[in-house]
């Protein structure tokens, strides 16, 4: 096995250019360590480090949009006074992943090419409408978020290419956003379900521009377009949030049928659809709802 | 009588240190073809498959050669007999492998060894002032931190680096900051009390 550690996007794409598909990016490593005990890596294969990848490491502000490095960490990003003041539900969704230990090391580029359904990035990077940017041989290109995953664990991500940054467009600071995981436990969790919520809301508390991202809970990621038209210019109460949590456990059932999960899930989605946009609004005083 | 002890009677620490000994032995053995200190190597080309790696740990700096897939827990225990950082789940789920790296937290189980190129590694081994505990060991011991007392380097390491980064933490805070590591005898009262010593002492 050969073991290289990329300077710059272009080491990346050169060793790309000579090795082929023989090259095995890894950033953080905190999927990559755990699947290689699993299914061991070819004994000729090429690991390339890209955690300290100059150009994958930035999070800045160009005009109105955000840019993040692939290779930025979940710690990162949820320290980050951009990412917090700019887009509060991605810092809050990077701060419950895993423990320290993982955020210190798991990559915002790592999260979403692994694609796992139960991501926790990738529900808020949909409500955000994000962008991925991939590098390769064939040049760049650029997708929306809701089109990069072809089915769990399949990014549309050809051989020879990298996920170098996500970007989206900054929030307005009267923009209201909710992330919410749900996990067996507090800390070192996996997301049962996670929830992402993004909307405007007028002076006379009606809303706009709603946008609803669930996670684990449909086979591939989308958001909800049924429940965030039935949001849109409605008044933000609890009533109307019940209506749009129905919609969503509705939605899952007509794509995955009644499984065994679905007493648990149908509730379970419906409350929490509910809670993450009274958490939005303003109006979750904690308790059940 | 210069020697009154007995040969054959052991004290539990000459046992103990015996046996581990032993273990340590065949660990180096069989981990030979993994990672090699380049002086035992002298001065020949690296084995095949074996890359160079310059690591700092505790202050010291280290070359070696190692396997790529080798992580840096294997190097830090069976290279460099620092075991004082010890392996659990080996998955990245438990935290009883933590050490810093650069300042921050890691799970050395959990990272390749190459990836600490270059890199400042501390595990509890460095915590020590010579043979002085750190005011961190001393509060686990003080506040009773621990039961089996394996996933203390880790809960310890964890301490440090809240520590480090937020000197006068609340409960919440200490809460959230060793929440990465697993107590399998569920001593977290005393652990957070120790924490709570351990910044009042710093």
């Amino acid at each position: 096995m050969h073991y290289y550690r990329a300077k710059n996007l272009k080491d990346i794409l050169n060793l790309f250019e000579s090795e082929g598909d023989r090259v095995h990016l890894i950033a953080g490593g905190t999927d990559v360590l755990v699947e290689a005990r699993q299914k061991p890596l070819p004994q000729d294969a090429f690991l390339l480090d890209i955690s300290q990848t100059a150009d994958l490491r930035h999070i800045n502000e160009q005009g109105q949009t955000i840019h993040i490095g692939a290779s930025v960490t979940h710690q990162e990003l949820a320290e980050s006074a951009l990412i917090r003041q700019s887009a509060p539900l991605l810092a809050q969704a990077c701060r419950q992943i895993g423990s320290l230990q993982i955020r210190n090391r798991g990559t915002l580029g790592g999260n979403i090419c692994n694609a796992s359904p139960c991501a926790d990035t990738v529900p808020p990077l949909l409500a955000l409408n994000a962008n991925v940017h991939i590098a390769g041989l064939q040049g760049k290109r650029t997708v929306p978020v809701a089109e990069f995953f072809d089915s769990p664990y399949h990014p549309l991500l050809n051989n020879g290419e990298v996920v170098s940054a996500v970007s989206f467009a900054k929030l307005e600071p009267t923009t209201r956003t909710a992330f919410y995981k749900l996990g067996r436990r507090k800390a070192l969790a996996i997301s049962r379900i996670n929830m992402a919520v993004v909307f405007k809301m007028t002076e006379e508390g009606f809303l706009e521009d709603v946008r609803l991202a669930p996670g684990s809970v449909f086979p591939a990621w989308h958001r909800v377009s049924e429940a965030e038209t039935f949001l849109e210019n409605k008044k933000a109460q609890l009533s109307v949030f019940e209506e749009a949590g129905k919609l969503v456990a509705d939605k899952m059932i007509a794509i995955s049928g009644r499984r065994w999960s679905t007493p648990y899930k149908e509730p379970v989605v419906a409350a929490l659809v509910k809670r993450t946009l009274a958490i939005a609004a303003g109006v979750y005083k904690g308790g059940k709802l | 009588m210069p020697n009154k002890k007995k040969p054959s009677s052991l004290s539990r620490r000459q046992f103990i240190k015996g046996v581990s000994t032993g273990v340590a032995g065949t660990i180096a053995t069989t981990k030979l073809a993994r990672a090699l200190p380049i002086e035992k190597l002298e001065k020949a080309a690296p084995p095949e498959g074996h890359l160079p790696l310059e690591l700092k740990v505790n202050g010291k700096p280290y070359q070696l050669y190692v396997e790529p897939q080798t992580t840096l827990v294997e190097v830090l225990r069976n290279e460099l007999q620092l075991t004082g950082t010890k392996v659990s789940c080996n998955h990245g789920e438990c935290g009883a492998c933590t050490v810093l790296l650069d300042g921050k937290a890691v799970y050395s189980c959990h990272i390749l060894a190459l990836d600490a190129q270059g890199k400042s590694v501390t595990t509890i081994e460095g915590l020590l002032n010579g043979e002085e505990l750190h005011p961190i060991q001393k509060a686990f011991i003080k506040k009773d931190g621990y039961q089996c007392g394996f996933c203390t380097p880790g809960q310890i390491m964890s301490t440090q680096a809240l520590l480090l980064k937020n000197p006068n933490p609340t409960k919440e805070e200490i809460l959230d900051g060793l929440s990465g590591n697993l107590c399998r005898c569920g001593a977290y009262p005393k652990i957070i009390e120790s924490v709570e010593e351990a910044a009042k002492v710093k």
